[in-house]
């Protein structure tokens, strides 16, 4: 089994004048992957202006063999949202109103979250060339059937969830339409990817 | 579909996309089960890319790609610079299959983790969406307190998320600055004259208040600047209440003991003064003895612990040994900035007394420059408006070399000789006070002639501000020694000629230069290099004189930055005026070679050596053997 654990923890954010408030804010969730030492997860929520409530990262995290067999062609999934983003939002004491992520397979999270989990989808995967008319973003899952993206936007932001989970569209649509108006959703793992290098620096420096 | 990887099963998920970034290099497979294409397998575009079975990006699973596999075609691909560690990364812009996607997985949007950070000299990050984002400072070691400044939006959405009016954009180099001082206890920001380091202080100053992390700011500046630093806060931060401390003895220390004021200005001299009231962090004198004040004592001593204390024109501390360096450094506080566009002054030892101040035991003297540019660099931000404000216009230099007038050639040469005969026949018992007076004297001839009233510079000054006026545009003139201004003002009253210089009153000087700004026929502004040298924005005049020279070239640049700073929209072209064959010549000759010093050190690190005129350069000045070793303090 490999080991998972917090790294990092922004308690003091939450001293400094910034009261979170259960259901008045949002989480951003990505799995990094590492070359040298496997998948690092990271989950920050933010409130309503963009500032930090609570961050928590997972050390790396590497599937055994057993995994890779038993789970299989599901293995992603498996990592992604139950062995890495259900820990993360376990350890969260804060419940957002939306889980958002840029991992297709971070979707998986969304059996063990009370919110919506939707998928950001960057600007620049869409620019798909003209050959692939409805190719912007394509997913097709062989021996699961498959589970196509319903693609919505909210603001500037261009979103999806899993074709089958048109509730959650549009609850998504709804908690996050009065505060991405002029805020890209993108950006918050962006800070996440560079706590998570800052976490994996000090991890290699200081074991 | 075949696998080298006989445990993994057919891909579930196919998904491609287009403007990835691909890492050079093949990642070792067994290590990290990850991998990517090679860079020799990226041809031009249109061309076949798979030519020997190449891997692909794929995360967790490892597909080698067999001659089944459909070919991939790059469309365009540009080189983003390096990014592993094999050499350079390419951006796939565009890419066509010939049959199916290959199984490879979307990479988290940006550039694959590497190990450096994408820092700027000062610690701010820049994104690629141009964002200021915060970067921790090296000093700061506890990992929730780097995560925590890491995970803070950009400081364009701080600003924003709280509506907070500036009033007017800020160019990206100064929210690169507010983005440095933020997180650090210890920073110098030492830019170039005019570029806009007290808004950066103030724009960061009123950020960390917003985020709860400043309560009590104490702003030391020279005595000129704290109605500057006045405005430029209600400008910049006009939420903030500022106090100026000021007055006679009570009333400061009433103001210093008084708990809720967020920010207070002071000056230097005041500082001294009060020492009583700052150096020590416990108690205010006499108070303690008494029990029913003890509370009040609690109280000092919580009023008296700033938060952060910003010196600006920092180089006021370079005597290590003065008092000025004592009491600032003996006030209680928790961050430390230090702003100054002259960190090094005269020599390196400037330098140090400036971080005995930031952090205590950070250089050590037997440090060698270079060992000290690598200790520093990480507090030191300086930015020159060469690398960031090349649309500012032109400053031109335009030297007036004059000769004296008849009647101040007499008067010099006898001065001349009837001083050089004195320090000659001092011989080792002349000190430098002697040189000194001698140069002060004979400097002023060139100025004027105190007994006919003649004078070279005066004539052409007068035929220079006749165009200024004519153009309808403002000049400033600037002199060492106030009577010399004073004389002036008396002999160009054509040009209503305003006067800024020690012996106006402090609290009449911000009239002086609102009228200068707003009264239309006033063309001319008499200043003192002290007075009126640092810290001033005079962007709206076009014209710079400098009547006389000083004896350090940095001062003069100072000065020269009054007008040639942000919000200057026409040239600046500055007049030196320069008395041939005389002691002027002279010290232009070695201010020079200084000059050119200056500039040579600091194109190669931020350590410039000893810049100030020696005891040796001031006795050659008339050719005098010197008797003793370096002045220290010749600016």
């Amino acid at each position: 089994m490999h080991k998972m654990g917090r790294t990092g923890e922004l308690g003091k954010a939450m001293k400094n004048g910034i009261s979170p408030v259960n259901g008045s804010c949002f989480g951003f969730l990505t799995v990094v992957t590492d070359t040298q030492h496997g998948l690092f997860g990271g989950y920050l929520i933010l409130n309503c202006s963009g500032r930090p409530l609570e961050f928590h990262c997972t050390a790396p995290v590497r599937p055994t063999r057993a995994q890779q067999i038993l789970y299989g062609p599901t293995l992603e999934e498996f990592l992604f949202g139950e062995h890495i983003g259900q820990t993360l939002l376990r350890q969260s004491q804060l419940r957002p109103l939306v889980v958002c992520t840029d991992c297709p397979a971070a979707l998986a999270v969304r059996q063990f979250s009370p919110a919506p989990v939707v998928l950001v989808l960057d600007e620049r995967n869409l620019a798909a060339p003209s050959s692939q008319p409805e190719g912007k973003l394509m997913r097709i899952d062989g021996p699961h059937g498959t589970a196509e993206l319903l693609r919505f936007e909210v603001g500037p932001n261009r979103l999806a969830v899993p074709c089958a989970a048109d509730e959650d569209r549009r609850l998504a649509q709804e908690r996050l339409e009065s505060w991405t108006n002029s805020l890209d959703l993108l950006e918050p793992f962006e800070r996440i990817r560079q706590a998570i290098e800052e976490a994996k620096q000090a991890v290699c420096q200081y074991g | 579909m075949s696998t080298d990887r006989p445990w993994l099963p057919a891909p579930i998920a196919w998904q491609w996309q287009a403007d990835c970034v691909v890492p050079a290099g093949v990642v070792s497979l067994d290590a990290a089960q990850l991998c990517s294409f090679p860079v020799g397998s990226l041809g031009r575009p249109g061309e076949a890319a798979v030519k020997t079975a190449p891997v692909c990006f794929a995360p967790l699973r490892v597909w080698t790609l067999r001659p089944e596999v459909p070919r991939l075609r790059v469309v365009s691909v540009v080189a983003v610079g390096s990014v592993v560690a094999v050499g350079p990364a390419l951006r796939v812009r565009s890419f066509v299959f010939d049959k199916q996607p290959p199984p490879t997985k979307i990479q988290p949007r940006g550039q694959p983790l590497t190990n450096e950070h994408p820092r700027l000299s000062g610690g701010a990050r820049v994104p690629a969406d141009g964002q200021h984002r915060i970067a921790p400072p090296r000093d700061l070691v506890k990992l929730e307190d780097r995560l925590e400044y890491i995970l803070q939006p950009s400081i364009e959405s701080l600003l924003a998320e709280r509506a907070l009016h500036l009033p007017c954009q800020p160019l990206p180099f100064q929210l690169q600055g507010v983005a440095f001082l933020y997180p650090r206890q210890a920073a110098i920001l030492a830019d170039e004259m005019g570029l806009g380091k007290t808004m950066q202080a103030i724009t960061a100053i009123r950020l960390l208040f917003h985020a709860g992390k400043l309560r009590k700011v104490l702003v030391v500046c020279p005595k000129s600047l704290v109605a500057n630093w006045q405005r430029e806060f209600s400008r910049w931060a006009p939420e903030l209440p500022v106090m100026v401390v000021g007055g006679d003895q009570a009333r400061r220390a009433w103001q210093w003991q008084l708990a809720d004021v967020p920010v207070r200005i002071a000056n230097y001299e005041l500082l001294c003064r009060d020492r009583q009231w700052l150096e020590s962090p416990q108690l205010v004198p006499g108070r303690a003895r008494h029990s029913r004040r003890s509370t009040i004592a609690c109280a000092t001593e919580t009023a008296l612990r700033f938060d952060l204390v910003v010196l600006d024109e920092s180089q006021r501390i370079k005597n290590i040994a003065g008092t000025t360096s004592q009491v600032v450094r003996a006030i209680a506080r928790k961050r430390s900035w230090a702003l100054t566009g002259t960190p090094v002054e005269n020599r390196l030892d400037d330098l140090m007394a400036i971080f005995e101040f930031l952090a205590p035991g950070l250089l050590r003297a037997d440090m060698k420059p270079r060992q000290i540019g690598r200790a520093i660099s990480d507090y030191v931000l300086r930015r020159t408006k060469e690398q960031v404000l090349r649309e500012l216009p032109p400053l031109l230099y335009r030297d007036a070399e004059l000769e004296l007038s008849p009647q101040q050639q007499e008067t010099y040469d006898l001065a001349e000789r009837e001083g050089v005969l004195r320090l000659t026949d001092l011989g080792d018992a002349a000190t430098i006070t002697h040189v000194f007076e001698l140069i002060v004297r004979l400097k002023q001839i060139c100025n004027y002639d105190p007994a006919t009233g003649a004078s070279s510079k005066l004539d052409r000054l007068r035929a220079d501000l006749e165009e200024v006026a004519s153009s309808g545009r403002k000049a400033i003139v600037f002199s060492q020694w106030v009577e010399t201004l004073q004389w002036l003002a008396g002999r160009l009253r054509d040009f209503r000629p305003l006067q800024y210089h020690g012996r106006i009153a402090p609290e009449k000087r911000e009239a002086v230069l609102a009228r200068f700004r707003q009264d239309p026929r006033c063309w001319l502004l008499l200043i003192s290099y002290g007075a009126g040298g640092v810290g001033l924005n005079l962007q709206f005049c076009s014209y710079v004189f400098l009547f006389d020279r000083w004896w350090n070239p940095a001062v003069e640049d100072q000065a020269i930055n009054r007008a040639h700073r942000i919000g200057a929209d026409q040239p600046v072209t500055v007049s030196r005026f320069l008395v041939l064959h005389t002691i002027e010549e002279r010290i232009e000759h070695i201010l020079q070679q200084k000059r050119e010093l200056l500039q040579e050190i600091f194109a190669h690190t931020d350590c410039p050596a000893q810049l100030g005129l020696t005891q040796e350069e001031l006795f050659g000045l008339f050719n005098l053997r010197c008797p003793g070793g370096p002045i220290r303090q010749a600016a």
